[in-house]
Protein backbone atom coordinates (compact mmCIF):
# COMPACT_ATOMS: atom_id res chain seq x y z
CA UNK A 1 0.00 0.00 0.00
CA UNK A 2 3.05 2.31 1.37
CA UNK A 3 4.18 1.28 -2.21
CA UNK A 4 1.82 1.58 -4.56
CA UNK A 5 1.53 5.64 -2.60
CA UNK A 6 4.47 6.21 -3.15
CA UNK A 7 4.89 5.35 -7.16
CA UNK A 8 2.01 7.12 -7.71
CA UNK A 9 3.55 10.14 -6.04
CA UNK A 10 6.16 9.81 -8.13
CA UNK A 11 4.07 9.16 -11.63
CA UNK A 12 2.22 12.34 -10.54
CA UNK A 13 6.04 14.37 -9.69
CA UNK A 14 6.77 13.20 -13.22
CA UNK A 15 4.02 14.33 -14.68
CA UNK A 16 3.90 17.78 -13.23
CA UNK A 17 7.39 18.10 -14.62
CA UNK A 18 6.78 17.29 -18.00
CA UNK A 19 4.18 19.94 -18.15
CA UNK A 20 6.47 22.41 -16.57
CA UNK A 21 9.59 21.29 -18.92
CA UNK A 22 7.58 20.72 -22.02
CA UNK A 23 7.32 23.45 -23.49
CA UNK A 24 11.41 24.12 -23.33
CA UNK A 25 12.29 20.62 -24.11
CA UNK A 26 9.77 21.24 -27.84
CA UNK A 27 11.85 24.40 -28.33
CA UNK A 28 14.99 23.27 -28.03
CA UNK A 29 14.59 20.13 -29.43
CA UNK A 30 12.94 22.02 -32.56
CA UNK A 31 15.59 24.82 -32.85
CA UNK A 32 18.58 21.83 -33.96
CA UNK A 33 15.71 19.99 -36.26
CA UNK A 34 16.85 20.59 -39.83
CA UNK A 35 13.39 20.14 -41.21
CA UNK A 36 12.84 23.63 -43.28
CA UNK A 37 8.28 23.42 -42.36
CA UNK A 38 7.13 23.94 -38.75
CA UNK A 39 6.52 22.61 -36.39
CA UNK A 40 7.28 19.20 -38.47
CA UNK A 41 8.54 15.59 -36.53
CA UNK A 42 12.59 15.72 -36.22
CA UNK A 43 14.52 14.86 -39.79
CA UNK A 44 18.21 15.54 -38.90
CA UNK A 45 20.44 17.56 -36.37
CA UNK A 46 21.73 21.05 -37.59
CA UNK A 47 23.14 23.99 -36.23
CA UNK A 48 22.04 26.38 -38.80
CA UNK A 49 19.24 28.02 -37.98
CA UNK A 50 21.68 29.05 -34.84
CA UNK A 51 24.08 30.39 -37.61
CA UNK A 52 21.01 32.60 -39.37
CA UNK A 53 20.46 33.52 -35.91
CA UNK A 54 24.03 34.86 -35.68
CA UNK A 55 23.75 36.47 -39.20
CA UNK A 56 20.21 38.17 -38.70
CA UNK A 57 21.26 41.75 -37.97
CA UNK A 58 17.66 42.30 -36.37
CA UNK A 59 18.62 39.70 -33.96
CA UNK A 60 21.97 40.80 -32.80
CA UNK A 61 21.28 44.69 -32.65
CA UNK A 62 18.31 43.89 -30.24
CA UNK A 63 20.52 41.75 -28.25
CA UNK A 64 22.75 44.94 -27.72
CA UNK A 65 19.54 46.76 -26.77
CA UNK A 66 18.48 44.80 -24.33
CA UNK A 67 21.94 43.99 -22.67
CA UNK A 68 22.17 47.85 -22.47
CA UNK A 69 18.67 48.37 -20.81
CA UNK A 70 19.19 45.28 -18.68
CA UNK A 71 22.45 46.40 -17.59
CA UNK A 72 21.40 50.19 -16.89
CA UNK A 73 18.33 49.13 -14.88
CA UNK A 74 19.83 46.24 -13.26
CA UNK A 75 22.47 48.97 -11.60
CA UNK A 76 19.62 51.46 -10.64
CA UNK A 77 17.80 49.06 -9.31
CA UNK A 78 20.14 47.04 -7.15
CA UNK A 79 21.82 50.35 -6.30
CA UNK A 80 18.33 51.66 -4.80
CA UNK A 81 17.72 48.39 -3.17
CA UNK A 82 21.10 48.49 -1.15
CA UNK A 83 19.92 51.24 0.54
CA UNK A 84 16.38 50.69 0.92
CA UNK A 85 17.48 47.03 2.19
CA UNK A 86 19.64 48.59 4.70
CA UNK A 87 17.18 51.25 5.83
CA UNK A 88 14.20 48.46 6.00
CA UNK A 89 17.11 45.67 8.18
CA UNK A 90 19.42 47.65 10.00
CA UNK A 91 16.75 49.40 12.33
CA UNK A 92 13.61 48.77 13.77
CA UNK A 93 11.73 51.34 12.08
CA UNK A 94 8.52 52.59 12.68
CA UNK A 95 6.38 52.34 9.30
CA UNK A 96 8.29 49.45 8.18
CA UNK A 97 5.44 47.14 6.80
CA UNK A 98 3.84 50.04 4.73
CA UNK A 99 7.45 51.48 3.75
CA UNK A 100 8.24 47.87 2.39
CA UNK A 101 4.67 47.25 0.84
CA UNK A 102 5.27 50.21 -1.00
CA UNK A 103 8.82 49.05 -2.61
CA UNK A 104 7.13 46.08 -3.26
CA UNK A 105 4.54 48.01 -4.71
CA UNK A 106 5.53 47.37 -8.47
CA UNK A 107 4.86 43.38 -8.46
CA UNK A 108 1.20 44.72 -7.55
CA UNK A 109 0.53 46.80 -10.73
CA UNK A 110 0.22 44.41 -13.99
CA UNK A 111 3.43 44.82 -16.21
CA UNK A 112 2.35 46.37 -19.56
CA UNK A 113 0.33 48.62 -17.17
CA UNK A 114 3.44 49.79 -15.77
CA UNK A 115 4.43 50.51 -19.26
CA UNK A 116 1.32 51.92 -20.45
CA UNK A 117 1.49 54.43 -17.15
CA UNK A 118 5.12 55.28 -17.91
CA UNK A 119 4.21 55.99 -22.04
CA UNK A 120 1.03 57.91 -20.48
CA UNK A 121 3.30 60.36 -18.42
CA UNK A 122 5.92 60.58 -21.25
CA UNK A 123 2.96 62.15 -23.55
CA UNK A 124 1.52 64.14 -21.30
CA UNK A 125 4.84 65.99 -20.69
CA UNK A 126 5.53 66.31 -24.13
CA UNK A 127 8.51 63.83 -24.24
CA UNK A 128 9.43 61.40 -26.66
CA UNK A 129 10.11 57.84 -26.06
CA UNK A 130 13.71 57.14 -25.57
CA UNK A 131 16.36 54.38 -23.86
CA UNK A 132 16.20 56.45 -20.97
CA UNK A 133 12.38 56.11 -20.01
CA UNK A 134 12.88 52.13 -20.87
CA UNK A 135 16.31 51.69 -18.74
CA UNK A 136 13.63 53.40 -16.07
CA UNK A 137 11.01 51.53 -16.48
CA UNK A 138 12.50 48.72 -16.20
CA UNK A 139 14.11 49.71 -12.96
CA UNK A 140 11.07 50.10 -11.78
CA UNK A 141 9.35 46.64 -12.55
CA UNK A 142 12.92 44.76 -11.22
CA UNK A 143 13.37 46.80 -8.24
CA UNK A 144 11.04 45.00 -5.91
CA UNK A 145 12.87 41.57 -6.98
CA UNK A 146 16.18 43.10 -6.18
CA UNK A 147 15.29 44.85 -3.24
CA UNK A 148 13.86 40.73 -1.94
CA UNK A 149 17.21 39.27 -2.56
CA UNK A 150 19.54 42.48 -1.08
CA UNK A 151 17.72 42.68 2.01
CA UNK A 152 17.42 38.60 2.49
CA UNK A 153 21.40 38.70 2.65
CA UNK A 154 21.42 41.75 4.95
CA UNK A 155 18.88 39.95 6.99
CA UNK A 156 21.67 37.16 8.09
CA UNK A 157 24.19 39.54 8.28
CA UNK A 158 25.58 39.99 11.63
CA UNK A 159 25.81 43.88 12.42
CA UNK A 160 27.74 43.68 15.11
CA UNK A 161 30.31 43.31 12.52
CA UNK A 162 29.54 47.40 11.87
CA UNK A 163 29.81 48.70 15.51
CA UNK A 164 33.03 46.96 15.67
CA UNK A 165 34.54 49.21 12.82
CA UNK A 166 32.51 51.91 14.33
CA UNK A 167 34.53 51.61 17.50
CA UNK A 168 37.31 51.36 15.68
CA UNK A 169 36.77 54.84 14.30
CA UNK A 170 35.52 54.32 10.53
CA UNK A 171 32.43 56.27 9.66
CA UNK A 172 29.14 55.10 8.61
CA UNK A 173 29.95 55.35 4.89
CA UNK A 174 33.04 53.77 5.15
CA UNK A 175 31.73 50.75 7.14
CA UNK A 176 29.01 50.50 4.83
CA UNK A 177 31.37 49.98 1.83
CA UNK A 178 34.62 48.43 3.34
CA UNK A 179 32.28 45.91 5.87
CA UNK A 180 28.68 45.59 5.14
CA UNK A 181 28.68 45.71 1.33
CA UNK A 182 31.64 43.04 1.36
CA UNK A 183 29.84 40.53 3.04
CA UNK A 184 27.07 40.81 1.41
CA UNK A 185 28.61 40.34 -1.87
CA UNK A 186 26.91 36.99 -3.16
CA UNK A 187 23.33 38.50 -2.27
CA UNK A 188 23.88 41.82 -3.98
CA UNK A 189 25.67 39.94 -7.28
CA UNK A 190 22.59 37.52 -7.06
CA UNK A 191 20.34 40.25 -6.78
CA UNK A 192 21.83 42.09 -9.72
CA UNK A 193 22.19 38.96 -11.85
CA UNK A 194 18.32 38.12 -10.91
CA UNK A 195 17.08 41.78 -11.85
CA UNK A 196 19.53 41.45 -15.29
CA UNK A 197 17.63 38.26 -16.75
CA UNK A 198 14.48 39.95 -15.68
CA UNK A 199 15.05 42.67 -17.72
CA UNK A 200 16.58 41.04 -20.12
CA UNK A 201 13.55 39.10 -21.06
CA UNK A 202 10.53 41.41 -20.18
CA UNK A 203 8.44 42.11 -23.49
CA UNK A 204 5.07 43.78 -21.34
CA UNK A 205 6.91 46.59 -19.67
CA UNK A 206 8.55 47.58 -22.79
CA UNK A 207 5.55 46.78 -25.45
CA UNK A 208 4.81 50.70 -25.77
CA UNK A 209 8.11 52.45 -24.95
CA UNK A 210 10.76 51.04 -27.98
CA UNK A 211 11.23 52.62 -31.16
CA UNK A 212 12.88 50.96 -34.07
CA UNK A 213 15.86 52.31 -33.07
CA UNK A 214 15.44 51.17 -28.90
CA UNK A 215 13.89 47.96 -30.14
CA UNK A 216 14.91 44.89 -27.25
CA UNK A 217 15.33 41.25 -28.16
CA UNK A 218 11.84 40.77 -26.62
CA UNK A 219 10.38 43.25 -29.09
CA UNK A 220 12.07 42.46 -32.14
CA UNK A 221 10.56 38.55 -30.83
CA UNK A 222 7.15 39.68 -31.20
CA UNK A 223 7.06 41.68 -34.32
CA UNK A 224 8.68 38.21 -34.97
CA UNK A 225 6.14 36.49 -34.18
CA UNK A 226 3.50 37.82 -35.40
CA UNK A 227 3.82 37.31 -38.89
CA UNK A 228 5.42 34.07 -38.13
CA UNK A 229 6.88 30.94 -36.10
CA UNK A 230 9.69 29.29 -38.05
CA UNK A 231 12.84 27.45 -36.39
CA UNK A 232 14.50 30.69 -36.76
CA UNK A 233 12.55 32.09 -33.51
CA UNK A 234 12.86 28.65 -31.99
CA UNK A 235 16.86 29.11 -32.02
CA UNK A 236 16.63 32.59 -30.54
CA UNK A 237 14.27 31.12 -28.12
CA UNK A 238 16.19 27.85 -26.89
CA UNK A 239 19.58 30.43 -26.75
CA UNK A 240 17.56 32.65 -24.39
CA UNK A 241 16.52 29.56 -22.52
CA UNK A 242 20.01 27.68 -22.27
CA UNK A 243 21.41 31.08 -21.46
CA UNK A 244 19.10 31.55 -18.63
CA UNK A 245 19.49 28.07 -16.93
CA UNK A 246 23.33 28.32 -17.05
CA UNK A 247 22.92 31.56 -15.44
CA UNK A 248 20.49 30.09 -12.99
CA UNK A 249 22.99 27.10 -12.29
CA UNK A 250 25.11 29.48 -11.31
CA UNK A 251 23.27 31.49 -9.24
CA UNK A 252 22.14 28.65 -7.19
CA UNK A 253 25.81 26.88 -6.93
CA UNK A 254 27.97 30.12 -7.02
CA UNK A 255 25.75 32.77 -4.69
CA UNK A 256 23.41 29.79 -3.05
CA UNK A 257 20.68 32.13 -4.27
CA UNK A 258 17.07 31.26 -2.89
CA UNK A 259 14.36 32.61 -4.34
CA UNK A 260 11.67 31.28 -2.28
CA UNK A 261 11.37 29.03 1.13
CA UNK B 1 22.02 69.28 23.98
CA UNK B 2 19.79 68.89 26.90
CA UNK B 3 17.98 66.12 27.50
CA UNK B 4 13.83 66.04 25.77
CA UNK B 5 14.74 68.21 23.25
CA UNK B 6 13.91 67.33 19.81
CA UNK B 7 17.22 67.19 18.68
CA UNK B 8 18.40 64.57 21.21
CA UNK B 9 21.12 62.11 19.79
CA UNK B 10 18.14 59.05 19.57
CA UNK B 11 15.66 61.35 17.81
CA UNK B 12 18.35 62.29 15.10
CA UNK B 13 19.54 58.56 14.68
CA UNK B 14 15.80 58.03 14.24
CA UNK B 15 15.09 60.66 11.71
CA UNK B 16 18.48 59.54 10.27
CA UNK B 17 17.45 55.49 9.99
CA UNK B 18 15.01 56.76 7.44
CA UNK B 19 17.32 58.56 5.08
CA UNK B 20 18.49 55.83 3.08
CA UNK B 21 14.92 55.03 2.08
CA UNK B 22 14.85 58.35 0.13
CA UNK B 23 15.80 57.15 -2.61
CA UNK B 24 14.00 54.10 -3.54
CA UNK B 25 10.59 56.15 -2.59
CA UNK B 26 10.91 59.03 -4.81
CA UNK B 27 12.31 56.69 -7.45
CA UNK B 28 8.58 55.26 -7.23
CA UNK B 29 6.67 58.13 -6.74
CA UNK B 30 8.28 60.05 -9.74
CA UNK B 31 8.48 56.53 -12.20
CA UNK B 32 5.62 54.72 -10.68
CA UNK B 33 2.94 56.65 -9.05
CA UNK B 34 3.46 59.78 -11.09
CA UNK B 35 3.15 57.56 -14.70
CA UNK B 36 -0.12 55.90 -12.79
CA UNK B 37 -1.45 59.21 -11.94
CA UNK B 38 -1.19 60.37 -15.60
CA UNK B 39 -3.16 56.96 -16.61
CA UNK B 40 -5.92 58.27 -14.55
CA UNK B 41 -5.93 61.56 -15.79
CA UNK B 42 -5.80 60.31 -19.51
CA UNK B 43 -8.71 57.93 -18.52
CA UNK B 44 -10.88 60.74 -17.62
CA UNK B 45 -9.88 62.84 -20.82
CA UNK B 46 -12.30 63.61 -23.59
CA UNK B 47 -11.36 60.71 -26.22
CA UNK B 48 -11.36 62.47 -29.57
CA UNK B 49 -11.93 59.47 -31.32
CA UNK B 50 -15.21 58.52 -30.03
CA UNK B 51 -15.88 62.29 -29.61
CA UNK B 52 -16.51 62.33 -25.73
CA UNK B 53 -15.91 66.07 -24.87
CA UNK B 54 -14.57 67.44 -21.14
CA UNK B 55 -13.59 65.43 -18.09
CA UNK B 56 -15.46 62.70 -17.23
CA UNK B 57 -15.93 59.02 -16.90
CA UNK B 58 -17.00 58.46 -20.32
CA UNK B 59 -14.60 56.23 -21.55
CA UNK B 60 -15.46 53.62 -18.58
CA UNK B 61 -19.08 53.99 -19.61
CA UNK B 62 -17.77 53.41 -23.16
CA UNK B 63 -16.45 50.54 -21.74
CA UNK B 64 -19.29 49.58 -19.72
CA UNK B 65 -21.77 50.07 -22.55
CA UNK B 66 -21.17 47.49 -24.51
CA UNK B 67 -21.58 43.59 -24.36
CA UNK B 68 -17.73 43.05 -26.38
CA UNK B 69 -16.30 44.71 -23.51
CA UNK B 70 -18.17 43.33 -20.95
CA UNK B 71 -17.39 39.86 -22.19
CA UNK B 72 -13.66 40.82 -22.10
CA UNK B 73 -13.88 41.99 -18.31
CA UNK B 74 -15.90 38.28 -17.60
CA UNK B 75 -13.37 36.43 -19.27
CA UNK B 76 -10.58 37.84 -17.84
CA UNK B 77 -11.57 36.81 -14.26
CA UNK B 78 -13.15 33.54 -15.51
CA UNK B 79 -9.85 32.30 -16.24
CA UNK B 80 -7.77 33.91 -13.79
CA UNK B 81 -10.27 31.99 -11.73
CA UNK B 82 -10.31 28.79 -12.83
CA UNK B 83 -6.08 28.65 -13.63
CA UNK B 84 -6.00 29.48 -10.02
CA UNK B 85 -8.04 26.62 -8.74
CA UNK B 86 -6.03 24.26 -11.35
CA UNK B 87 -2.69 25.97 -10.10
CA UNK B 88 -3.48 24.56 -6.41
CA UNK B 89 -5.03 21.63 -7.39
CA UNK B 90 -2.16 20.44 -9.15
CA UNK B 91 0.86 22.45 -7.16
CA UNK B 92 -0.37 21.81 -3.91
CA UNK B 93 -0.05 17.83 -3.69
CA UNK B 94 3.11 18.46 -6.15
CA UNK B 95 4.92 20.43 -2.99
CA UNK B 96 3.74 18.02 -0.67
CA UNK B 97 5.60 15.40 -2.26
CA UNK B 98 8.74 17.60 -2.80
CA UNK B 99 8.83 18.85 0.72
CA UNK B 100 9.20 14.54 1.50
CA UNK B 101 11.75 13.94 -1.10
CA UNK B 102 15.51 13.79 0.24
CA UNK B 103 17.49 17.19 0.65
CA UNK B 104 19.50 16.60 -2.34
CA UNK B 105 16.78 15.64 -4.84
CA UNK B 106 14.38 18.27 -3.44
CA UNK B 107 17.18 20.92 -4.02
CA UNK B 108 17.78 20.23 -7.67
CA UNK B 109 14.05 19.51 -8.20
CA UNK B 110 12.99 23.28 -6.91
CA UNK B 111 15.81 24.94 -8.59
CA UNK B 112 14.27 23.05 -12.02
CA UNK B 113 11.11 25.10 -11.38
CA UNK B 114 12.87 28.63 -11.31
CA UNK B 115 14.10 27.98 -14.93
CA UNK B 116 10.68 28.75 -16.26
CA UNK B 117 10.57 31.71 -14.18
CA UNK B 118 13.68 33.05 -15.10
CA UNK B 119 12.96 32.61 -18.53
CA UNK B 120 9.89 34.46 -18.78
CA UNK B 121 6.84 33.36 -20.49
CA UNK B 122 7.44 35.10 -24.07
CA UNK B 123 10.36 31.98 -24.99
CA UNK B 124 7.54 29.86 -23.41
CA UNK B 125 5.18 30.10 -25.05
CA UNK B 126 6.64 29.62 -27.80
CA UNK B 127 6.98 25.76 -26.94
CA UNK B 128 2.60 26.14 -26.48
CA UNK B 129 2.03 27.14 -29.76
CA UNK B 130 3.89 24.22 -31.28
CA UNK B 131 2.74 21.80 -28.69
CA UNK B 132 -0.96 22.60 -29.54
CA UNK B 133 -1.05 23.25 -32.84
CA UNK B 134 -2.96 20.52 -34.48
CA UNK B 135 0.27 19.90 -36.51
CA UNK B 136 2.06 19.58 -33.29
CA UNK B 137 4.11 16.23 -32.06
CA UNK B 138 1.83 16.16 -29.05
CA UNK B 139 -2.01 16.06 -31.38
CA UNK B 140 -0.47 15.53 -34.61
CA UNK B 141 0.68 11.62 -33.81
CA UNK B 142 -2.77 11.28 -32.21
CA UNK B 143 -5.06 12.25 -35.15
CA UNK B 144 -2.86 10.55 -37.72
CA UNK B 145 -3.93 7.41 -35.60
CA UNK B 146 -7.00 8.46 -35.44
CA UNK B 147 -7.47 8.41 -31.60
CA UNK B 148 -8.35 12.35 -32.08
CA UNK B 149 -10.11 14.47 -33.89
CA UNK B 150 -8.49 17.89 -34.55
CA UNK B 151 -8.91 20.24 -31.67
CA UNK B 152 -7.94 23.94 -32.90
CA UNK B 153 -7.12 24.59 -29.73
CA UNK B 154 -5.14 27.74 -30.40
CA UNK B 155 -7.71 30.65 -29.89
CA UNK B 156 -9.35 29.25 -27.85
CA UNK B 157 -9.81 30.31 -24.07
CA UNK B 158 -8.56 26.02 -23.19
CA UNK B 159 -5.35 27.47 -24.46
CA UNK B 160 -4.94 30.99 -22.49
CA UNK B 161 -5.72 28.47 -19.14
CA UNK B 162 -3.04 25.90 -19.99
CA UNK B 163 -0.45 28.64 -20.99
CA UNK B 164 -1.39 30.65 -17.52
CA UNK B 165 -1.68 27.32 -15.40
CA UNK B 166 1.91 26.53 -16.66
CA UNK B 167 2.96 29.88 -15.97
CA UNK B 168 1.54 30.13 -12.39
CA UNK B 169 2.32 26.40 -11.40
CA UNK B 170 5.51 26.85 -10.35
CA UNK B 171 5.37 29.89 -8.10
CA UNK B 172 2.49 28.53 -6.86
CA UNK B 173 4.79 25.01 -6.08
CA UNK B 174 7.17 27.22 -4.61
CA UNK B 175 4.94 29.37 -2.49
CA UNK B 176 3.17 25.77 -1.16
CA UNK B 177 6.66 23.78 -0.80
CA UNK B 178 8.06 26.77 1.40
CA UNK B 179 5.03 26.85 3.89
CA UNK B 180 5.03 22.88 3.79
CA UNK B 181 9.00 23.02 4.68
CA UNK B 182 7.95 25.57 7.65
CA UNK B 183 6.02 22.69 9.41
CA UNK B 184 8.75 20.68 12.14
CA UNK B 185 9.25 16.71 11.17
CA UNK B 186 8.64 16.11 14.64
CA UNK B 187 4.80 17.42 14.62
CA UNK B 188 4.42 14.57 11.54
CA UNK B 189 6.20 11.89 13.95
CA UNK B 190 3.91 12.41 17.03
CA UNK B 191 0.59 12.69 14.51
CA UNK B 192 1.61 9.24 13.65
CA UNK B 193 2.58 7.97 16.81
CA UNK B 194 -0.78 8.38 17.99
CA UNK B 195 -2.21 6.34 15.23
CA UNK B 196 -3.33 8.86 12.91
CA UNK B 197 -3.10 7.69 9.22
CA UNK B 198 -1.20 9.53 6.39
CA UNK B 199 -4.90 10.82 5.01
CA UNK B 200 -5.29 12.35 8.89
CA UNK B 201 -1.94 13.82 8.74
CA UNK B 202 -2.76 15.27 5.85
CA UNK B 203 -5.91 16.47 6.80
CA UNK B 204 -5.73 17.16 10.48
CA UNK B 205 -2.52 18.07 10.97
CA UNK B 206 -0.41 19.77 7.61
CA UNK B 207 -3.12 21.45 5.90
CA UNK B 208 -4.07 23.56 8.55
CA UNK B 209 -1.14 24.39 9.08
CA UNK B 210 -0.10 24.98 5.31
CA UNK B 211 -3.09 27.74 4.99
CA UNK B 212 -0.93 31.13 5.19
CA UNK B 213 1.08 29.58 2.35
CA UNK B 214 -2.13 28.08 0.48
CA UNK B 215 -3.65 31.65 0.56
CA UNK B 216 -0.14 33.78 -0.56
CA UNK B 217 -0.18 30.88 -3.17
CA UNK B 218 -3.95 31.68 -4.21
CA UNK B 219 -2.90 35.92 -4.53
CA UNK B 220 -0.28 35.27 -6.90
CA UNK B 221 -1.96 32.40 -8.38
CA UNK B 222 -4.85 35.03 -9.43
CA UNK B 223 -2.94 38.15 -9.83
CA UNK B 224 -0.57 36.88 -12.36
CA UNK B 225 -2.93 35.16 -14.15
CA UNK B 226 -5.53 38.16 -14.26
CA UNK B 227 -2.24 40.72 -15.21
CA UNK B 228 -0.66 38.01 -17.62
CA UNK B 229 -0.18 39.50 -21.22
CA UNK B 230 2.13 36.96 -23.29
CA UNK B 231 -0.30 33.77 -22.87
CA UNK B 232 -4.14 35.58 -23.79
CA UNK B 233 -2.20 37.41 -27.07
CA UNK B 234 -0.51 34.37 -28.69
CA UNK B 235 -2.64 31.75 -27.34
CA UNK B 236 -5.88 33.23 -27.65
CA UNK B 237 -5.53 35.61 -29.90
CA UNK B 238 -8.28 38.74 -31.02
CA UNK B 239 -10.73 36.71 -30.67
CA UNK B 240 -10.34 35.97 -27.12
CA UNK B 241 -9.62 39.33 -25.46
CA UNK B 242 -8.82 39.81 -21.75
CA UNK B 243 -8.21 43.58 -20.46
CA UNK B 244 -4.43 42.94 -20.72
CA UNK B 245 -4.70 42.06 -24.41
CA UNK B 246 -7.35 44.69 -24.67
CA UNK B 247 -4.85 47.44 -23.31
CA UNK B 248 -2.86 46.04 -26.05
CA UNK B 249 -5.29 46.72 -28.56
CA UNK B 250 -6.17 49.88 -28.01
CA UNK B 251 -2.68 51.29 -28.37
CA UNK B 252 -0.80 49.18 -30.92
CA UNK B 253 -3.81 48.53 -33.27
CA UNK B 254 -6.60 51.54 -32.77
CA UNK B 255 -4.52 53.77 -31.57
CA UNK B 256 -6.54 55.09 -28.56
CA UNK B 257 -4.76 56.18 -25.72
CA UNK B 258 -7.77 57.61 -23.56
CA UNK B 259 -9.74 53.83 -24.42
CA UNK B 260 -6.06 51.96 -23.24
CA UNK B 261 -6.00 53.86 -19.82
CA UNK B 262 -9.46 53.40 -18.71
CA UNK B 263 -9.20 49.25 -19.60
CA UNK B 264 -5.80 49.71 -17.93
CA UNK B 265 -7.50 51.36 -14.62
CA UNK B 266 -10.34 49.01 -14.51
CA UNK B 267 -7.87 46.00 -14.42
CA UNK B 268 -6.06 47.68 -11.44
CA UNK B 269 -9.39 48.34 -9.49
CA UNK B 270 -10.83 45.23 -10.04
CA UNK B 271 -7.91 42.77 -8.66
CA UNK B 272 -7.38 45.45 -5.93
CA UNK B 273 -10.96 44.96 -4.81
CA UNK B 274 -10.93 41.44 -5.49
CA UNK B 275 -7.57 40.76 -3.69
CA UNK B 276 -8.88 43.11 -0.84
CA UNK B 277 -12.18 41.22 -0.59
CA UNK B 278 -10.59 37.41 -0.46
CA UNK B 279 -8.08 38.60 2.16
CA UNK B 280 -10.98 39.83 4.35
CA UNK B 281 -12.57 36.86 3.57
CA UNK B 282 -10.39 34.73 4.53
CA UNK B 283 -9.20 36.08 7.59
CA UNK B 284 -12.26 36.25 9.19
CA UNK B 285 -12.95 33.02 8.23
CA UNK B 286 -9.78 32.20 9.57
CA UNK B 287 -10.60 33.91 12.83
CA UNK B 288 -13.72 32.19 12.91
Amino acid sequence: MKRLAGSVNSLFLVLVYLFVLGPALVIVADSFNSATSFPSPFESATLKWYRQMLAHDEFLASMQISAIVALLSALIATALAIFAAYALIRHPLRGKNALSTFLMGPLLVPQIVIGLAMLQLIGQLGLRIGLTGLVLVHAVYILPFALRLVMASLARFEFVLEEAAQSLGAGRLRTLWHVTLPMIRPGLASGFIFAFILSFVNLPVSLFLTSPQTATLPIVMFAYMESRIDPLIAAVASAILIATAVASLVLERVFRLRLFG
Amino acid sequence: MTAGSTSSPAVVARWQAYLPLVPALLFLAVFLIAPLAATVWSSLSPNVVIKFEGHGFDNFRYLFGKAYYIETILRTLRIALIVTLIALAVGYPAAYILRDLSERIGATMIIVLTFPILTGPLVVVLGWMILLSDGGPLIHPLTQMGWLKPLRLLGTETAIVIGLVHFTLPFVILTVFSSLKQIPDDLLEAARSLGAGRLQVLARVVWPLSLPGVLSATLIAFSLAASAYISPHYLGGPTQLVLTTLVGQFILATFNSELASAAAILLLVIMAAIIFAFTRFVTRFIRG
